[in-house]
Parts: C-alpha cells; structure tokens; sequence
C-alpha cells in the first residue's frame, strides 16, 4: 500500500513537471476576483462640481473598511486583551534570534529549519514519525524544490519513457497487419526484449550525449580565451573600403587647421593684419569714451514717433557678413564673403576713409611690406620671439619686428651673442659703458632676447629686472645731461624705446606697474617744488607713456596719472629761461601727442602757448598786458623772448627745434625765432585738434589778440606764413556760433498698453481677512480640532469592539457554566433514580 | 614735549631723562650733580657753568638744561631769596646775592639764544624759559608775589626784534600761548611794545603781528583753560578784551603807509584773531574799505572778508559788493594764498535766492571761463560751485536747458567777458559751452564732473568745504590709487622715438 503510494505521488510530481504547458488564461483575472461589489460601495452625493477641488470621500466601501477596522484591532487591542491580566510572554528562542536581516546566512537558516524539524519530530506522535508524504514544501531562497528542480537538466531515472511507442502499439493493439500471428507468449516476450533493447539504446545514447556535454563543458574554459582574442583581431581587421567610403574618411578626417604662415598669401596677410587692427581699434575707441558720453553729443536722434516702442530691427542689406552656403558650378564652397571678397574689403576701406584718416590704409600697406621682407630675413630667435609673444598675450601684435636692415651692430663681432642678465645695475652699466649707441642698443636687444620668459621661467623676474635697469638708465642719461651728450642720448633713447615696448608686452601688468612707480616718485619729488620744472628724465618718462601706452583712453592708469602731472607742471611752474621754456614746449608737444585720437584737451596747454607768444611780444616797461600765470604780466620774465628788428633775425633758417635747446640755460636770437616758430605750429595744431568741440572758440579767441600784436617784421618770412596759417585756424575756430545749450532729445515714452490685467482676488468674504501667521495658525487650530474628534471616535470605537469582546467572553463562561450546572443537574437526577430504583427495590425485597 | 607742571613737581627724579634727552655731556651734568649735592652751595661752579652758557658757541641746549635744573632746585631750596628778616649782610645773603646775579646773567644769555640759534637751540631756550618762569612765580616769596612780568616781557621784545620773520621760537611759543595766563599778560605787555611805525620797521611788525596772532582768545582757549603759573589768578575776559582793544588801537594807529606784506599780515591778524572781539568793530570799516579800494588781490579779498563779517554784525551796506567779488574772479587770483578764502565767500555771497539772475549768470560764466585756464583742483571746484549755482537759481538753468526754437539757431556768445558790472554782461543770454568744452577735459575727474550738465541736475548742491581742503596733489594721488590696473598698451609699434601715427615731438625737435 505504502509502496503504491510513493508511486503515486511520484506520477503526480512527473505530470506536473512534464505539463509545461503555457495556460493562456492563466494570467488573466478570475471573474469574481476583486470586483467591486455594488452593494459594497456607498456614494456620497454630492451636490456641485467644484473645480480644482480634490475630493477624496466622494465613494466608500464601509464594509470592507470596518472589516478592516475590525481585524486590525483583533490583531492590536484584541491580543492585548487576551494577554491582559496574564504573566505569560512569548519568548523567542530560535537559533540566531540576535540577527539582523544580513547576518541570517544560509547556515543559520539551516541550522535553524533542522532544529525545527527535530523538535517537531520528538513532539509529534508516533505515527507521523514514520510519514515521508508530509505535505509541507521545501523551498531554498524562496523558490520551492520544485520550481527549482525544472531548471536543472539533470539526467534521472525518472526521464524513462514506460510507455510503448507508436509502432508496438500498432502492432499488438489492434490486430497487426495480418502478419502470421504468434502465439501469445511468444509475442509477450518478443514485445518484453524488444524493449529492453530499446531501454538500452536510449541509456546509451543518453550516457553518449552526456559525456559529450561533459567534455564540452570541460573544454569550453580553454575556449574562452581563444575567442576573445579572435574577436579583437576581428574588431581591428576592417573589411576593405570602397572608394565612397573612403572618401568620405578621407574629408572626416582632412585636417582643417590652418596652413602654416608661410603659406599665407600677401594679401590674405594683409586682409588679417587689417581686421586685427581694425579690431584693436575698435578696442580703443570704446576705451576712449567715457561711459554714455558719445553718440549723444553729435549724432542728432533721428525723428521718433510718439508710438515708437524701441523695437529697432536690424537692416538685412547692412549684415556684411551675411554668409549663405552656396557651391559654384565646380562645386567648390562659395560662401557670400567669399564671394565678393573684394568688394568686402573694399566697404571696409571705405569705412577707414569716412574715420576721417586714410592712414590706416597706408599703414596696412607698409606693414604689408615690413612683413613680406620679414619672413626671410627674421632669424630663428625672432621667430619664437614672436610666436611666443602671440601666445603671451593675444592682443600682441603678431610680427613687429623692427627691421633696421642696416643695422650694422647685428654684424658687430665684439659684442657677445649671448649676454646673460646682469645681476644689478652697476653690472649693467658696466655692459653698456663706453659702447656706441648702437651697440648699447643691441646689448640690450640681446639681453633681451637670451632672457626672454619663453627659453626659461626664471627669465620673468629677468625681464622686469632690466626693464627696472633701463628706466634707471634713462633716469641717469637724461638728470642732468650736458650738452653735446644730449643728442646722442637721445638718440639712444630713440633706438630703446622699441625694445622697451617689447619689453612692456611680454608683461604688461608689472612693468606699467614699475613706470607708475617711478612717475609717482617723480611727483612727489616734483610736487615739493611746484613752481619749478623737473629734470629731463621726467619728460622723456612722459614720451614714453605716450609711445608704449594706449594714451587714448578716456581713463588710463599710466596716461591719466601723467596727464595730471603734465597739467600741474604747465599751470605752476615758472618760465624763467631758455631751458623752462624748451621743456615746456615739450611737455606741451607730448600733451598734444597724447590727445592726437581722443582729442581731449588740456587747458594748461593752451595757457602755455598764449604765454610763450605773450613773452615773444616786445612791451613798454610799464605795460602791463593780462596773462594767465604762472607766466608774469610784466618785468622782465613777461618778455624774455622779444627780439628787436635787426637783419641778423630775418636771415636765421627755419629749423626745429634742438635736443639742445632742453639743456641750456641762455638764450639766444636764434632760439627766439625757433621758439615762435615752433609754437605758432603748436597753436594751430592744437587749435585743429580740438576745433571741432563745442565751445572751442574760448580756447581760440584769447590767441588773437596776443597774435596781433607780434611784430611781424622782425621775424623771417616763414615765421610770417605760419603766424598766418595759423591766425587763420584761429580765426575759423573763434568765429564758429554755437547753438545753445539745450538737454537732448528725449525718447518719447511708450504709452502704457491697454490689455486688461487679472488679479487673482483670493480673500474670501465669509471670513475676516486675516494676517498670514493668523491664518496659519487658523489652520492649525481646524486640524487638531479634526485630529481630535478621529481620535475620540477611534476611542470609542475601541471600547464598543473590548465591550463586545467582554461580552463574548461573559456569554461563553455563562454556557459552560450553564453546561455544567445541566450536567450536574443531570448526574444528580441520574444518581437520584438510581437511588430510588435501588429503595424501590429494596422495598420490593422486602415486600 | 612734557607739560610745564610735571617738570616742576619732582625735578630731581625728573632729571635723569630729561638730561638724556638734551645729550647733556656726562661731565656737566655730574658737576651739577655734585653742586647740587654738596652741603654748601658752591658759587664758584654756577658760576663756571653760567660762563659755559655764554662762551658757547655751538649748540648750547645742554648746557640750558643743566641750569634750568639747577636754578629749579635753588628756587626749591628758596636759595634765590634773601630771607626778609636776616640782615644783608649775612654770607647767605652775599651767596643769594650773587646767585640772582648770575641768574640774570644766564636770563641774558638765554634771550641771545632765543634769537640767534638754531630751530633746536631757540626752541630750547624758549622752553627753558618758560620753565623758568614757572618755578620763578612759584617760589617768590609772598610779598613780591606776582607773575614774571618783567621775564615774559623781555621774551616778547626779544622776539618783536628778531630779524628773522617770523622769529625761529614763535612756533615754540604757540604751545604756552595756549595758556590763558600768558595770553592776559602778553596782551599787556604788547600794549607797550607796539612798534611806532609800521612802515620803517616791518620786520617787528610782521613779528608783532605773529605774536598776536598765536594769541587766541577764542572759546576752545576758555574751555581748556590751561595756566602755565599755577597760582596764576582766573581768567578775566573782560579786561583782557580792553587790553586787546587797545592793542589793536595801538596798531591801527601805527599802520598808516604800510607795505603790501604787511598789510596783508595786518588783515589776517584782524581777521582771525581780533575782529571778534573789539568791542567797536564798526571802526574798522574805514580801514578795510581802503583797503578793499586801493588793492587788488589778496589784500582787497581779505578786506572784503572783514567788510562781510561788518555786513553781518554791524548791519554796515556796501553798494557794489558784488561787483567787487565779480571782479575778483580773474586767472592771476588762482595763484594766491587766499583762493579758498575767495570760494567760500563767493558761495556765503551767493546764497541768497533772491539775487537778480542776470547777476548770478555773470558769475557762472566768468567762473566757467576760469575753469578753462585754472589748475585742476580749481577747475573741479569750480565745476561744481556752479553745478550748485545752477541748483540754488532754477532761472539759470535756461543756460543749459534753452528752448528748443533758442537751440536751433547757431549764436556767438554774447556774455562780455570785458565788462565789470556784472549785470551789464549779457550772461543770462548766453549759454555754458565752456562746461561742454570741459567735458573734453583730458583729465577725466575733471571730464566727469563737467558732465553734469547732460542729465538731469543732482537734487542736493555738492558740499564745496571738502573740496576746498583738497591738496593740489590729492587728484594725482587718488587716480594713482585706483584699484582697477588694467594697462592698455599701443597696437602700433614705435619703430624709434617717433610714434608710428601722429607723432608730434618729431615734427617740432630734431631730437633723435
């Protein structure tokens, strides 16, 4: 019996792994699963639809959520209850009671199943003892064996087909074939080997394929590795390409840079140089105005509309570079500015021209030039010079190399081609002493060169350091320069002043920062003595702001500081001799040199010019003519530069004036007629400058007068034709109207716009406004309320379910004890009529 | 410098220091020692030391400290006095005797010093002085009790006589001055030493008004009330402004003919120190209309500074102030002491709102000019005086704002520069180019203020006083210290000393 059981089981287990088969309706619901029972659900009614009001009560199952209820208190206050007044406690005494969700491994969980088992084995009863067919499952990892078990190909006993195949059956079931018919136990036994053969070749077969598998499985290791490698050789080997293909390699991966410089054609050169100075330019400009100062002054707003609302548009034709993708006819891209390259350039030309100077121009072409000349004799250092110069700054100019083709120190053997960076200035000076100048010149080109930042880092500090060393040299060549030396130092000047620009560009930041330095102290030096002039070198600092630095702008941290310092010098200083005055013409000639693009203008310069011409006019010892100081009215110091009508003066060529001029002290007549000569030039330079500002008349007008009493015939007769050139320009600028002043045009304002605005109104009349903390607090206060009544009615909601329960309990004491009392009634009545059958019977005994 | 009192109090403690301090030889100063210690008092050292004093040439301030140390100590010791009961014949009296002898000797030589030496040396001998003074009024015995007079009196002549203007110790006397005691009595005592003339000694009077004019009687005087003699009696204001009054009379008696330098002296003296407290200031108004008439410059800008404190004390009229003040805005005054002077009373002159705007537009304009040929600090100031100007009277903004059909016609300027009535000028037609021209100023602080004119006006006036302390340097400094250093360097590469565009010093010198 026990036997044909297990089998039993057995076939169930083999059917239900053998019917693998998919249930399509498996997965759909059952039809009375989860539906909703209408007589379930109750509906809350209600009466409006309120927009963007949530509700959440609008349907409800009360029965489902008071069976809910229901449970959760059997399983909170009813285990409560049924522990009340009881000392038992459940005690939890499993293996590895202590772990945490991690710490449970698979050990402990078997361990703990075993002890399960065993003690469920010593408590249960003798029968179960010997039960194999208990029905409880065994799962690992939450799958059942089972459900395991289909995944794993083992091979088993179980695989075995019992049932007979196709062609037995044919054979014996239904009467064969007509075939000679054999005996019954012939055929019995012919069917029985018959299949054992078969039995046999299927184990067979089966252990073939098996150790096949095996060996497979074995190899398959070794195979791994051989099969990476080939896929990695396959990914490398690519299948040869077409000729499209390749094409379209060969233009992904063209090289799109740009060709080397050399390859550059002239006139693209040309055509880049242009635009950087065009945009260097235009740099300079914004730097030059001050903010929101321009365009207001001179540009007159054109006529705007009450209803104009600002939304300017672009003009499409203006766009110059409107570039439109368009091949030509060889298919070659044609891009639109590529198209009319010249007329672009052209326009661009044009542009230069309305700027009011055509120099522009002139200078694309001589640093066309320069360039084409550079690039075969420019030496390799010249090169990285440059180049690293580009990648230093970016606004430095590219190539700028001085190309002094006859600069004979290059060839100049007794100067070392490498010169290291002297150590202090004494060495330095020992360098440069008792060489030509342009031997000093090319020292430092050299020290320059072999200590540029680029060769080394240390070279930084070099730099600097021999900037610091060259201001100090032009601090000691000009102090106090005698007067045959003066022009070569200038000359030598001339020659640094390049490569101090170098200098300056390869760090802008600390060398403008050592110039202001030295400008500063000049000041304080200066401003201790305002009324005299300082020491050359202090102008020759200013010349070389105005050489290296961008003096155009409107606020400057080295030109704005000199500019200040030039002003007080010309409006304090006195004018005593030959030397104060040259010095004065100078700064002024540097003032103007700093104004040239700006065309800003400083007021003391003006003061000095009409004082330099009020000194060249002779006066009566008494006479006192009005004049701005620091220039004197009268005495003798008011005509230091009048000159007497003699021959001798007329006959004195004209000249500019001299590096000497700035060292002597006495005057002479030639000076004189220099000095005029050179300030008449000066006046109507400046009179153009700013001749186009409003209100230049007041700097125009006070010359004319002073002009008209010069006496013309003392002088020689190009003094004459400039004194005339440039009454004229004064004359043009002082009797110019002006328009008065009146504020500019204002923009109209744009009416206000007329669409109707919403106002979300939130404020509810029902309720008093409240403040936003009130109604918070209003808030709160509704919600406790709220949480308070849930809470008093889960209360006593949980007394009605104790009561109940109490009640249960009370009626199921009552009945057991009712029961009781029944049977014990019962027994008495039972004992009672035994009693009396017993008396009964004794009476009948005695009866 | 110590206080006077803690000097007198513990001289001998004191010493040691304060000897260092002067590099007293260590030979001299262990010979006042040892004088000072001995039990008897040695007269023959005093006297070696006094001689020291007189035969020095060089720096002599050691040499005065020892003796202020040791007459402090004699005075002390009432050595310097001879007692009133002991007959003079007694050794001690001989010894006081010759003691007050060379004291005197040393006072004399002491006033040599105060002249003759160095800026240390007089400054040296003045404190000396001072000091001596000091323990001298301390120490007199009762009956002769009184302040120094005699002592101060012979300081001030001494510096009254100096050569030099002013005298070396003036400026070391400015610290005692600010005692009222000292205050009162050289007040008195310059009562006295008025030079006759001003005119043939100007030398003394420029020293006799420097004098005074350390000389403050102002409240912070009165408030502080320090006193350089301790038991100097309470300061009495109203004898002391007696005592000034005629001072003042005293020298405006001796003024007649004086030299512009002088005169000058004469008015700031009046100005800051006395004017406030004469007690006839009306008399004065001859005086500085004279002056205000005949001069031009500082003179007639300190003369109207007086006229204007009589105008509002005194309730004194002057028909053509303004047009004095007008013609006192010239280039030349830009070069004086007084210009900040001049500002504050042309804004004080300026305030009322009630002036004729034809008149007020006269002074915008010349101020506008000026600022064209000033320096720059004045340039600024002006900028904005007329910045406020244009504030205070709203009629005067017709010089910026001018009606469109005014604008559209193209004018000269018809403001006369040249006409002194300022309301003859015809500035009220005409409109402030010259602040558009400024605007074009190179100097950009100078640019920036200019271009108050393009919007609408500032709602407050600008405070003129800052501006006014500023030194000329301040506007270099300020631009030097902006924090922004960003250096834009020329594009164009100088190939020699010549720039590569524009260049003009080339086209002026043969320099390279």
């Amino acid at each position: 019996m026990g036997a044909k059981h297990k089998k039993a089981n057995a076939d169930v287990v083999h059917a239900k792994k053998k019917t693998q088969v998919i249930n399509p309706f498996e997965t759909a619901k059952p039809q009375t699963a989860r539906k909703l029972n209408p007589f379930d659900v109750h509906v809350n009614k209600k009466k409006f639809e309120i927009l963007g009001r949530i509700c959440k009560h609008d349907r409800g199952m009360p029965g489902v959520s008071r069976a809910k209820a229901q449970q959760r208190r059997s399983q909170t206050l009813g285990k409560q209850f049924e522990v009340k007044h009881k000392t038992n406690k459940f005690v939890d005494n499993r293996i590895g009671r202590h772990l945490s969700g991690d710490q449970l491994t698979d050990s402990v969980l078997n361990a703990r199943y075993l002890a399960d088992k065993l003690s469920q084995v010593r408590t249960s009863s003798k029968a179960e003892k010997f039960n194999l067919n208990d029905d409880e499952l065994l799962t690992h990892r939450g799958q059942t064996l089972e459900e395991i078990e289909q995944y794993r190909d083992e091979r088993s006993d179980d695989e075995d087909d019992e049932r007979l195949d196709a062609e037995f059956t044919a054979a014996t079931h239904f009467g064969g074939d007509g075939d000679a018919p054999q005996d019954r136990q012939a055929a019995i036994e012919d069917m029985i080997t018959e299949q054992k053969r078969r039995k046999n070749e299927i184990a067979k077969e089966k252990d073939e394929v098996y150790d096949l598998t095996e060996r497979l499985d074995a190899n398959y290791k070794e195979l791994i590795s051989l099969v990476g490698q080939t896929s990695k050789e396959q990914m490398r080997e690519k299948p040869p390409m077409d000729s499209y293909d390749r094409a379209i390699k060969e233009m992904t991966f063209d090289r799109r840079g740009t060709v080397t410089d050399k390859l550059i054609k002239p006139e693209d050169l040309a055509k880049q140089e242009a635009a950087r100075l065009e945009k260097l330019e235009n740099e300079r400009l914004r730097r030059m105005n001050a903010d929101g100062e321009e365009e207001t002054s001179n540009v007159q707003p054109k006529h705007r509309s009450a209803d104009d609302l600002d939304d300017s548009y672009f003009v499409a034709g203006l766009d110059d570079e409107d570039t439109t993708l368009a091949y030509d006819q060889d298919g070659k891209l044609c891009t639109h500015s590529n198209f009319d390259g010249e007329s672009g350039t052209n326009k661009r030309d044009k542009e230069v021209n309305d700027s009011d100077d055509d120099i522009e121009e002139e200078e694309k072409d001589d640093s066309d030039d320069s360039s084409e000349s550079d690039v075969d004799n420019l030496s390799d250092l010249k090169e990285s010079d440059s180049d690293s110069e580009q990648e230093l700054l970016p606004q430095t100019p590219k190539e700028k190399k001085p190309q002094k083709s006859n600069e004979p120190a290059s060839l100049d053997t007794s100067i070392p081609f490498t010169i290291k960076m002297p150590k202090t200035y004494d060495n330095f000076t020992q360098l440069l002493n008792k060489r030509s100048v342009e031997q000093q010149a090319t020292i430092v080109e050299r020290i320059m060169k072999c200590n540029h930042p680029k060769l080394e880092g240390v070279n930084r500090e070099n730099v600097i350091k021999l900037y610091a060393f060259l201001l100090q040299y032009i601090h000691e060549l000009f102090e106090d320069a005698s007067e045959d030396e003066i022009s070569e130092h200038f000359q030598l000047l001339s020659l640094l002043v390049p490569l101090m620009y170098d200098l300056t560009h390869l760090n802008p930041e600390r060398m403008s920062n050592t110039l202001l330095d030295v400008i500063k102290e000049k000041y304080s030096t200066y401003s201790k003595h305002p009324k005299m002039y300082p020491t050359l070198d202090t102008l020759v600092y200013f010349k070389l702001v105005s050489n290296i630095y961008s003096t155009s702008d409107f606020r400057h941290p080295l030109a704005t500081p000199t500019y200040i310092f030039m002003q007080d010098i010309l409006s304090h200083a006195h004018v005593r001799t030959r030397q104060d005055i040259s010095m004065g013409i100078l700064l002024v000639t540097i003032a103007l040199e700093f104004g040239q693009r700006s065309k800003r203008l400083l007021p003391a310069v003006f003061n000095y010019l009409q004082g330099i011409v009020h000194m060249c006019i002779p006066k009566q010892p008494d006479e006192v003519l009005e004049i701005t100081p620091p220039f004197e009215r009268n005495g003798p110091f008011s005509k230091l530069l009048a000159i007497g009508c003699s021959a001798e003066s007329k006959a004195i060529e004209q000249m500019p004036l001299q590096a000497t001029d700035l060292v002597t002290h006495t005057l002479s007549l030639d000076f004189k007629v220099r000095v005029l000569s050179a300030t008449l030039g000066l006046i109507k330079d400046a009179t153009e400058l700013v001749g186009e500002h409003v209100g230049a008349t007041y700097l125009a007008t006070p010359f004319l007068s002073l002009l008209s009493r010069l006496p013309i015939e003392s002088y020689p007769a190009y003094v004459n034709e400039n004194l005339n050139a440039c009454k004229n320009a004064l004359e043009q600028v002082a009797t110019r109207p002006m328009k008065p002043l009146a504020p500019a045009e204002k923009k109209p304002k744009a009416l206000r716009m007329l669409e109707p605005r919403f106002e979300a109104v939130y404020d509810d009349k029902r309720r008093p406004k409240m403040t936003k903390e009130k109604e918070e607090r209003a808030k709160l206060l509704q919600k406790i309320k709220r949480e308070k009544k849930g809470a008093i009615r889960e209360i006593r909601r949980d007394t009605v379910y104790l009561q109940e329960l109490r009640i249960k309990k009370q009626l199921q004491s009552d009945n057991e004890r009712k029961e009781k009392v029944k049977r014990i009634y019962q027994e008495a009545a039972i004992q009672q009529g035994e009693l009396n059958e017993l008396a009964r019977a004794n009476k009948r005994k005695k009866f | 410098m110590k206080r006077p009192k803690l000097t007198e109090q513990e001289p001998d403690e004191q010493k040691e220091p304060a000897v260092k301090r002067f590099k007293v030889p260590p030979e001299l100063q262990q010979k006042a020692n040892d004088f000072l210690n001995a039990k008897k008092l040695n007269v023959k050292v005093l006297n070696e030391l006094v001689e020291l004093l007189e035969k020095e040439e060089g720096d002599a301030s050691g040499v005065m400290h020892v003796l202020e140390v040791v007459f402090k100590n004699l005075f002390k010791r009432n050595c310097m006095q001879p007692e009133l009961e002991e007959n003079g014949s007694s050794p001690k009296a001989a010894t006081v005797a010759k003691f007050e002898e060379l004291y005197e000797k040393t006072w004399v030589r002491l006033l040599q010093c105060l002249n003759s030496g160095s800026k240390e040396q007089s400054g040296a001998a003045l404190r000396v002085c001072m000091e001596l003074i000091a323990i001298e009024a301390r120490h007199t015995k009762p009956p002769l009790k009184s302040w120094p007079t005699r002592r101060l009196e012979s300081i001030l002549r001494t510096m009254i006589e100096s050569d030099v203007t002013p005298p070396v110790a003036l400026q070391h006397f400015q610290q005692y001055a600010r005692c009222f005691d000292v205050i009162e009595e050289s007040y008195k005592l310059l009562l006295t030493l008025t030079p006759k003339k001003f005119k043939d000694t100007p030398n003394a009077a420029l020293n006799y008004l420097a004098i005074i004019n350390l000389l403050d009687l102002g409240k912070n005087m009165i408030k502080t009330s320090q006193r350089h003699v301790e038991d100097a009696q309470e300061f009495d204001y109203m004898s002391t402004r007696k005592v000034v009054n005629k001072v003042w009379k005293r020298v405006m008696k001796a003024i007649s003919g004086i030299d512009e330098k002088v005169h000058r002296q004469v008015l700031i003296v009046l100005l800051e120190r006395i004017m406030s407290h004469l007690n006839d200031p009306i008399m004065l108004t001859d005086f500085l209309m004279d002056s205000l008439q005949q001069f031009d410059g500082p003179i007639a800008l300190l003369a109207l500074q007086g006229i204007f404190t009589l105008m509002q004390q005194q309730n004194i009229t002057y028909p053509d102030v303004y047009e004095k003040l007008y013609s006192m805005f010239y280039p030349r005054m830009f070069f004086n002491k007084y210009k900040a002077r001049l500002f504050y009373l042309a804004d004080i002159f300026l305030t009322s709102t009630h002036l004729p705007e034809n008149l007020v537009a006269a002074f915008v304009k010349r101020l506008a000019r000026l600022a064209l040929q000033s320096p720059t600090k004045d340039a600024l100031i002006m900028i904005h005086f007329i910045c406020n100007l244009l504030l205070r009277h709203t009629g005067l903004q017709r010089l910026i704002r001018a009606t469109p059909a005014a604008s559209a016609v193209e004018i000269t300027d018809p403001y006369d520069a040249t006409e002194t009535d300022p309301v003859k000028s015809k500035a009220i037609n005409s409109s402030l180019w010259e602040i558009m021209l400024l605007q074009k100023h190179a100097i950009p602080e100078i640019a920036n203020a200019a271009r108050f004119i393009n919007s609408s006006l500032p709602t407050q006036e600008v405070e003129l006083g800052p501006l006014l302390d500023m030194k000329e340097c301040d506007i270099f400094d300020a631009e030097v210290k902006k924090q922004v250093k960003q250096f834009a360097l020329a594009y164009e590469r100088p190939n020699s000393l010549a720039l590569p565009q524009n260049d003009m010093v080339t086209k002026y010198w043969s320099i390279c």
